[in-house]
């Protein structure tokens, strides 16, 4: 059983893209390798203790967030097994198994296996503990790593899996836009962690109490004799995994009930649907209140906000952190508006073949309202995040004078960044999974690798006139600027989120049946006129199409090398 | 209907000529043409793949043809298809619905997307979905994304019927349904039929397109290889008969599946 999972699961590797895997190699040994070498070259004894906690901390955590980036091991799911007649439990112990046996899970073994450089240097009798400690370290991170994909796996089954998945792609995100203040907090800190350690305090002892650090420890203890103390703390961590090793078996046998009921047991929106209604009985107040439910209700959807209010707080959290940055994290509400966009950038294509109803149903005002209603939903949806964040940022930093600054940019960028996702939705339709056969949280989306930058550009086109202003508040505060700058990001969002709009709205009066064909067909039949949106939508059309013919080429490749 | 609106022949509720769709060198639907009188209940038959959805997705102003033309009571659906779909109620065949959303609130959603007034849309939701039996969902609050596949068909028919057209077209509109809510459905659409209302609908299941339908078309390899009155159709035969007779049928040889049931 064990070993036709593996082998199933090489299989699937096999078949993923081979330019990915060989990076993944490469990043991998140099992790391997830094880890190695900062052990050999930290300049004391207690400095390596500490460097080798830390190293080790950041390997586990790297293991638990990394197959969100590739999810090699998410490949196997629970549910494919669910009706063969085999036990459901060594079901679970063998996806388990199967994540142990890989590339990334040797380099994770290599890396724990760097103690021995401290053992080596202490007392090399205490290499013992090593050769116990690296593989109990080893399976506390992969067993971690694996209960955290399987809890996302199931994510988008219960709230607080859309929130575990929301939190690792903020902080994606945030790695991704403003790592380098850590990076750069981190390079600078380097040569000092290597040369003095860590100071003694807090971290250290959050460090020490967790559990990758112990065989560290361990070897500390053996080297000075007390090996009594080294083998109560392997026995600790050994005692850890198979807690974990439990739990996450658990987690992994599939469960009988797998759809989830998400009924209220209750009625739903009684007053909306005997006549009344919060919003206004009209076309557009039946769109933002249809969008609206989407956008709370769809975990796919709801992952896009929870993503995107984590990564306003990693970011202001990164700032907060870095020291010198510190007065960018009150402006960590921005970055939730921004992330709106980036959320709404493919409605129609996570809408799917939904889209047949604003076809079927269309008069001379659908597709106006259609639109529009989906830019008020959005920002109904973001907004109070975003103001709940910048309030949170701004008294904790105390950092006030910002805020002329934040509530100019807030409309701003909420105005823009509504018109910019819908015209990129419009032109970029990129379905993913049809919404009922929806399971992983990246099922929502096709290839939306171009989207993001449109949406950028035309953001950063369309905010021009208040960044202008909010710099000039910035550089001389005074009551009347700051006046002049929210005025100004107020008539610049509305503005510009009504000329966005009738561009999506335009583009899209004569083409809804083809924004359906890129859904359902995956192309689009009629002749292709010129223009930048034109050339837009063959450019992503054409990267959907390009994406299925690689893989589909692979596949073929891999096929014929094996029949070699 | 305006002035402006094109206008052919409009004693027929659906018109599809000539119709053509190429999927790259595969011909889905051959150069169809149904002609469905007004007031007729009109089956729609072939074997899976045989181009029916594609047909009817052209007809709906869903797909665009390659070449021909679709009209509903007159307009033309592809010129005039604002003043085309006002006529029309759709439904098509295992397409997504806003998936987070109760009966009750999507009726509601697209009653008023639609344009039409509130009180009428709210009257009309809640006697749709009291005859097709879905109110316990509806107080359960059940989204329709959990719906079985026999709800999403009925939720599916109210959408269609809501806005009251003329013209009803259906795209197996009985496949799940269990056959109560089936007996419903027939009575739904006799009534719908007796009102003057024009019905198409498409099938694979013979016995009820004999059963429910006036006229019928057989559809085969994206071809119409029969249509007319049921009775021409069938020729004395059964509609079955006829049809695996028409479009062709493998013969089950004694020696293979020799171990089924062994």
């Amino acid at each position: 059983m064990d070993r036709i999972l593996i082998s199933l699961k090489f299989t699937l590797l096999r078949n993923s893209s081979k330019g990915l895997r060989i990076v993944g190699w490469v990043v991998g040994a140099a992790l391997v390798a830094a880890t190695w070498l900062s052990a050999a070259i930290a300049s004391g004894d207690q400095v390596r203790g500490s460097v080798l906690t830390l190293t080790f901390a950041g390997w586990v955590v790297g293991a638990a967030i990394g197959p969100v980036l590739m999810s090699g091991s998410g490949a196997l799911r629970p549910d494919y097994f669910a009706l063969l007649p085999i036990d459901r439990r060594a079901l679970g112990r063998g996806l388990l198994v199967s994540t142990f046996v890989g590339i990334g899970s040797a380099y994770v073994l290599l890396a724990f296996a760097s103690a021995a450089v401290h053992a080596l240097l202490l007392d090399p009798a205490s290499l013992v503990i090593v050769v116990v400690g690296a593989p109990l370290t080893w399976v506390f991170a992969i067993t971690i790593s694996r209960l955290v994909y399987g809890l996302l796996g199931a994510a988008m089954r219960s709230k607080i899996g859309v929130e575990i998945a929301g939190i690792q792609f903020g902080l994606m995100f945030a790695a991704i836009f403003t790592g380098w203040m850590v990076v750069q907090a981190a390079v600078e800190s380097i040569p000092a962690l290597v040369r003095d350690g860590l100071p003694a305090g807090p971290i250290t002892a959050v460090l020490d109490a967790f559990p990758s650090s112990w065989p560290v420890l361990a070897v500390e203890r053996a080297a000075l004799g007390d090996w009594t103390g080294a083998a109560l703390l392997l026995a600790g961590l050994a005692a850890v995994d198979a807690l974990l090793v439990l739990a996450t078996i658990a987690a992994l046998t599939p469960r009988e009930n797998v759809v989830a009921r998400r009924r209220s047991g209750h009625r739903r929106s009684a007053r909306l649907v005997d006549g009344g209604g919060l919003l206004p009985a009209t076309q557009l107040g039946a769109v933002i209140g249809k969008e609206y439910r989407q956008w709370t209700r769809d975990p796919w959807r709801s992952l896009e906000v929870r993503s995107g209010v984590w990564t306003g707080i990693a970011i202001g959290f990164f700032a907060l952190v870095s020291g010198d940055y510190s007065e960018l994290a009150a402006f960590s509400g921005l970055i939730v508006a921004f992330m709106m966009s980036l959320a709404a950038l493919n409605l129609y294509g996570q809408d799917g073949s939904a889209v047949w109803q604003t076809i079927v149903g269309q008069d001379a005002t659908t597709i106006r309202s259609d639109v529009r209603g989906r830019q008020w939903a959005v920002v109904l949806v973001f907004l109070p995040h975003a103001l709940l964040i910048t309030v949170l940022f701004i008294l904790i930093t105390q950092h006030f004078w910002v805020v002329p600054a934040v509530v100019a940019a807030l409309p701003a960028l909420f105005g823009v960044g509504s018109g910019a996702a819908l015209i990129t939705s419009a032109v970029g339709v990129s379905p993913g999974v049809d919404p009922r056969r929806r399971v992983g949280p990246n099922d929502a989306n096709g290839n939306v690798s171009l989207h993001v930058w449109v949406v950028m550009i035309l953001t950063a086109i369309g905010v021009i006139p208040t960044a202008v202003v909010v710099v000039w508040a910035l550089v001389a505060p005074s009551a009347a600027v700051s006046v002049v700058a929210v005025a100004v990001g107020v008539l610049n969002g509305w503005l510009v989120a009504w000329l966005y709009g009738r561009i999506a709205i335009g583009y899209l009066a004569d083409r809804m049946p083809d924004v359906y064909s890129r859904i359902r067909y995956g192309q689009v039949f009629r002749g292709q006129k010129t223009g930048v949106l034109d050339w837009l939508a063959t450019t992503t059309l054409k990267g959907e199409q390009q994406m299925l013919a690689r893989r589909q080429k692979e596949r073929q490749d891999t096929i014929s090398a094996r029949a070699k | 209907m305006s002035a402006e609106t094109i206008t052919t022949d409009d004693e027929y509720a659906l018109e599809l000529v000539d119709l053509r769709r190429e999927f790259g060198d595969k011909v889905a639907v051959d150069d169809v043409t149904v002609r469905v009188p007004r007031g007729s209940f009109y089956g729609l038959v072939g074997p899976n793949g045989a181009g029916k959805t594609t047909a009817l997705s052209m007809a709906v102003g869903l797909l665009r043809p390659s070449s021909g033309r679709a009209s509903v009571e007159g307009i033309d659906v592809w010129a005039d298809p604002v003043a085309a779909k006002r006529h029309l109620g759709v439904l098509p065949d295992g397409l997504a619905l806003p998936e987070r959303l109760t009966g009750g609130e999507l009726l509601t959603y697209w009653g008023r997307f639609r344009g039409m007034d509130a009180t009428a849309v709210a009257s009309r939701s809640a006697e749709l979905i009291r005859i097709l039996e879905l109110e316990e969902a509806e107080t359960l609050g059940t989204l329709v994304g959990e719906y079985s596949t026999g709800m999403r068909k009925k939720i599916g028919l109210a959408t269609a019927l809501l806005h009251a057209p003329s013209v009803l077209v259906l795209d197996e509109p009985y496949e799940a349904v269990d056959p109560v809510s089936a007996r419903v459905l027939t009575r739904i659409l006799r009534r719908f039929t007796a009102s003057g209302g024009s019905i198409v609908i498409s099938s694979h299941v013979m016995s009820l397109v004999e059963q429910l339908c006036d006229r019928v078309a057989i559809v085969a390899a994206g071809r119409v290889v029969a249509d007319g009155t049921l009775d021409e159709v069938r020729s004395g035969e059964t509609l079955e008969d006829r049809f695996v007779e028409l479009v062709g049928a493998p013969d089950v040889d004694e020696e293979e599946l020799s171990w089924i049931g062994s």
